[in-house]
Order: structure tokens, then C-alpha cells, then sequence
């Protein structure tokens, strides 16, 4: 893959170094105290885009299709333990939100592969699997993260309805349903409002790439109806998990401590 | 014969038995040995100051917390070998704050028996005098002491033996808890079982007729509510 012309040289991207500096010079004059953070946060990001970037062209060249699942799953492993451990509390979160992930993602982007929407190549696999997992990671960790809440803060209402006999699904049902409902507003959100309020990265990419806006945006759409997918199962998957660990033996609520609970915001 | 179908007895009977019960959380005993038991057909209070266990000793009878060590048993089975739902069905609980589980008043009555038809709803509520609110009330509009009743209501709709009350009119006015009172009183007439947890004895013993006091996790006396020895330090 030689160097497209527009894609910024090295030079160019030495240049816009200068960018950070100014970045880092608002934070001094208004003693911000994120000089340092910043400078941090461009070095890594300069690190580990080149090590990306290094590890791909690899991968492209010489690791083939075994290489890029591979690249996939470890993906999965990091997005689950990024989404369970925001719900630090709920007990085999990481596990939840791990399985969800990788369910989520192998259904989305296993349907793209075997109905050829998109080629099974590495070239796709990775960057299109890493859009899936992204995607999945977000919906998880917000499922999560409010079905620990709920489970804390709606004790009562939940043990209510246990005292009734309602089994412990019933009696989360409520809140299981709201989780799933709160985590996905962001995503179909993003889906609405789609080109209106920005243009998103697949189709910028390709843009960027010299393809034509026509068939740049087919590739968008494909993308969002992904992520959708995606959002949608990683989201119900983690509360249908992550509920069940919430109850012991004989339909009880386990017990969260308030104060350890809040140190997850 | 199930226990959850014994006919109702002449003789008291033994509704719940505790030997031996303890509860450690995080190391902590929470309940210390109990041994003892609760009459069916009676109002019992469970009386100490906070801390000292009483809503734990509730929660172990419909299941909510399970004890460390020890057994439990109703009519005469041990808690953990009956199925949970129906054992919950049979011991229902209603709590301090009486949350409010659906929109509407027949809604909430009926929640934990769905279809259940508008001439029962409206008997439930004259059990718990309520006659006077309509059944497409909106239950966010009650007032805290007819939030409690309804959620007294909701908790017969199921048809329990038992009744646990865990401090249900501690967070009421003294007028509103009069009527709370009157309500339960009426209900053990009625031959329901209650155990009713409470940090006050005066109040607990205007209802009840024995009273258990626990005091950091030991059951320190029991016995008639006006002559048992309670000590509010």
C-alpha cells in the first residue's frame, strides 16, 4: 500500500505537532494543569497508532484470515473487560459482558461475512470487526453499569415484588428492560441523526480515500445497521447474564455496598 | 400434607420454628443463636433498637437473607426445602417504605395476581380501608399512610398465612399510623398470622400478642408485649 495523495507525509504529520503545542499552551496560560496529560496523551496516542499500524501491515501481509480473527478475539477480551469492569460490583461482570461482546459481535459481523456484504478478507475483518466490538463494548458497559445501579438503589421495589413470588426474573424484569433501553438511546441516537450532524468514519475514510460519496455511504450504511445489531444483542446479552449473578440461591437479592459503588462514576 | 395447605388449628401451632439460627455478614454477627418459635394465628412483634438484628430475623422468614448456620422451619419444614415462590406467597412481607410497584390502585393491588377480577380489588381494599379511593387512582398521588395500606392490599391479594411487617408505620404520622394499626389488628382478627418488627414496644404492643426483644443479635426476653423487659439506652 504506497502513499495516497491525500494522506497527510510524515512531515505532515511533524506539522501538525504544532496543533498539540497549542493545545498545551492553552493549558499553561490558564494553568489548566493538564500540561503534562496533554503531551502524554499525543505521545501515546503517536505510540500505539504506530504500533497498530506496524502490527497490521503485518497482518495484512503475512497473517491472513487466521491472523485477523485472532486480532478479533483478543478485541473481544479487551472490550469485555473495559464494559465489566465499570460495573465493578456485579459479580462475573467482565465474564457477562465478555460473552455478550463476543456473541454479539460474531452474529453481526458472521452475517455481513456469510451473506458477502463485505469480503472475508483481513483488510476487512479487522478494521469492520473493530467498529462491531466498539460498538458492543458501549452498549455493554452502559447495561451494566445501570443494572448495578438499579440493583442497588431499586432494593425495595425488587425485593417487593419478590415478596410476592414473582421469580427473580420477573421481579428484574423492570429494570432489566430499562437497562437495555437506556443503553441503546445512544446508539440509535447516532443512527438518526446520521450525515445531518457528522459525517461518520467509515464513510469519511473512504471519502478521504478518493471514493465517491455515493458508494462511500453504502459502506456507512452497512455500518450502521452493524452497529445497531450489535448495540441491540450486546446490550440484552449483558443484562440477560449479568441479571442472573445478581440473584443466590432461592431468589435472593445479592447485597452491594453503597459506598464501594460509587467509586465505579 | 403440604405446609403450605394446614388447616387452621383450635390449639396454637407452631407457624415458624428457629433453632440454633445465626448470621455473620462480612464478619459481623448479625444474629446470635436464636431459638424460638412464632404462633400461628397470633401477632408477634420483634422489638429492639437499630442494629440490633430484628429486620434480619423478618427477611430469613420469606427468604430474602438465609441464615448462617441453624434451620428454620414452617409447619413444621425446613424453609429451605420449600419452593421459594410459593413459600413467599404464603409469607408475604411489606416494608417501612411501602414502594409502589404499577401506575394505577387496581394495577398495584393486583400485581403480584394478574387478572385478578375488580370485586376482589375493591374487597381487598375495604380490608385495608381503602373503600374510598377508585381503582384508576394514580398510586403516585397517595398520601404515605395509604400507600401502606395498598401495599397491605397488594401483599393479601396473594393469600398469605403470614404477614411481616418491617417497621410499617415508622415513617407515618401518628394519625396515619393509628389507621395502619387498626388495619392490621382488624387482619389478625381475621385469623392472618403476623410478625411485626418495630423499635417501639408501646406501639408494637397495641397490636400484638407476644413480642420477641432482640438486642445486638441475642433474643434478650419474650413474652406478653406490656411486661417484657426492653431497655432503650
Amino acid at each position: 500500500m504506497g502513499e495516497t495523495a491525500n494522506i497527510p507525509s510524515w512531515l505532515g504529520v511533524a506539522t501538525s505537532v504544532l496543533l498539540v503545542l497549542l493545545a498545551m499552551a492553552v493549558s499553561v496560560r490558564d494553568r489548566l494543569g493538564l500540561t503534562r496529560e496533554l503531551a502524554v496523551a499525543a505521545v501515546r496516542a503517536f505510540v500505539q497508532l504506530l504500533a497498530v499500524g506496524a502490527l497490521l501491515l503485518i497482518v495484512f501481509e503475512r497473517g491472513g484470515l487466521v491472523a485477523s480473527f485472532a486480532w478479533l478475539a483478543i478485541m473481544v477480551v479487551i472490550g469485555g473487560f473495559v464494559a465489566g469492569r465499570r460495573a465493578r460490583q456485579l459479580p462475573h461482570g467482565v465474564h457477562s459482558a465478555m460473552a455478550a461482546i463476543a456473541i454479539a459481535v460474531g452474529v453481526t459481523l458472521g452475517a455481513l461475512l456469510v451473506f458477502r456484504v463485505v469480503p472475508t478478507t483481513p483488510e476487512v475483518v479487522i478494521p469492520v470487526g473493530g467498529m462491531v466490538v466498539s460498538g458492543a463494548m458501549a452498549a455493554s458497559a452502559l447495561t451494566l453499569l445501570r443494572i448495578q445501579e438499579s440493583a442497588r438503589d431499586q432494593r425495595e421495589r425488587i425485593e417487593a415484588r419478590l415478596s410476592l413470588g414473582l421469580t427473580a426474573a420477573q421481579a428484574f424484569a423492570p429494570e432489566q428492560r430499562d437497562a437495555v433501553r437506556t443503553a441503546l438511546i445512544p446508539t440509535i441516537d447516532t443512527t438518526k441523526v446520521v450525515g445531518l450532524i457528522s459525517l461518520p468514519g467509515a464513510m469519511t475514510g473512504l471519502i478521504l480515500a478518493g471514493v465517491a460519496p455515493l458508494e462511500a455511504i453504502r459502506y456507512q450504511i452497512v455500518v450502521m445497521y452493524m452497529l445497531l445489531s450489535a448495540a441491540s444483542l450486546a446490550s440484552f446479552l449483558s443484562a440477560k447474564f449479568s441479571h442472573r449473578s445478581l440473584f443466590a440461591d432461592g431468589a435472593r437479592l445479592i447485597s452491594m455496598s453503597p459506598s464501594a459503588a460509587t467509586m465505579v462514576r | 400434607m403440604s405446609p403450605f395447605d394446614q388447616p387452621h388449628h383450635t390449639a396454637p401451632t407452631e407457624l415458624f420454628t428457629l433453632v440454633d439460627v445465626c448470621v455473620t455478614r462480612e464478619g459481623k454477627l448479625i444474629l446470635s443463636h436464636i431459638t424460638d418459635h412464632f404462633h400461628e394465628g397470633r401477632a408477634t412483634a420483634l422489638v429492639g433498637p437499630s442494629g440490633s438484628g430484628k429486620s434480619t430475623l423478618l427477611r430469613l422468614l420469606n427468604r430474602l437473607e438465609e441464615p448462617t448456620s441453624g434451620q428454620i422451619y414452617f409447619h413444621g419444614s425446613p424453609l429451605d426445602t420449600l419452593d421459594v415462590h410459593l413459600l413467599r406467597r404464603r409469607v408475604g412481607l411489606v416494608g417501612q417504605q411501602a414502594v409502589m410497584l404499577a401506575a394505577t390502585v387496581e394495577q398495584e393491588v393486583s400485581y403480584g395476581s394478574p387478572g385478578l377480577p375488580q370485586s376482589a380489588v375493591r374487597q381487598l381494599l375495604r380490608r385495608v380501608n381503602l373503600d374510598e379511593v377508585s381503582l384508576d387512582q394514580s398510586t403516585s398521588g397517595l398520601s404515605g399512610g395509604e400507600r401502606q395500606r395498598l401495599a397491605l392490599a397488594r401483599a393479601l391479594a396473594v393469600d398469605p398465612q403470614v404477614l411481616l411487617l418491617d417497621e410499617p408505620t415508622s415513617s407515618l404520622d401518628t394519625k396515619a399510623a393509628e389507621a395502619v394499626d387498626q388495619v392490621i389488628k382488624d387482619l389478625v382478627r381475621e385469623g392472618l398470622s403476623v410478625v411485626l418488627v418495630s423499635h417501639d414496644l408501646d406501639r408494637a404492643a397495641a397490636v400484638t400478642d407476644d413480642a420477641l426483644v432482640l438486642d445486638k443479635g441475642t433474643l434478650v426476653d419474650r413474652g406478653d408485649p406490656r411486661s417484657v423487659r426492653y431497655l432503650v439506652e
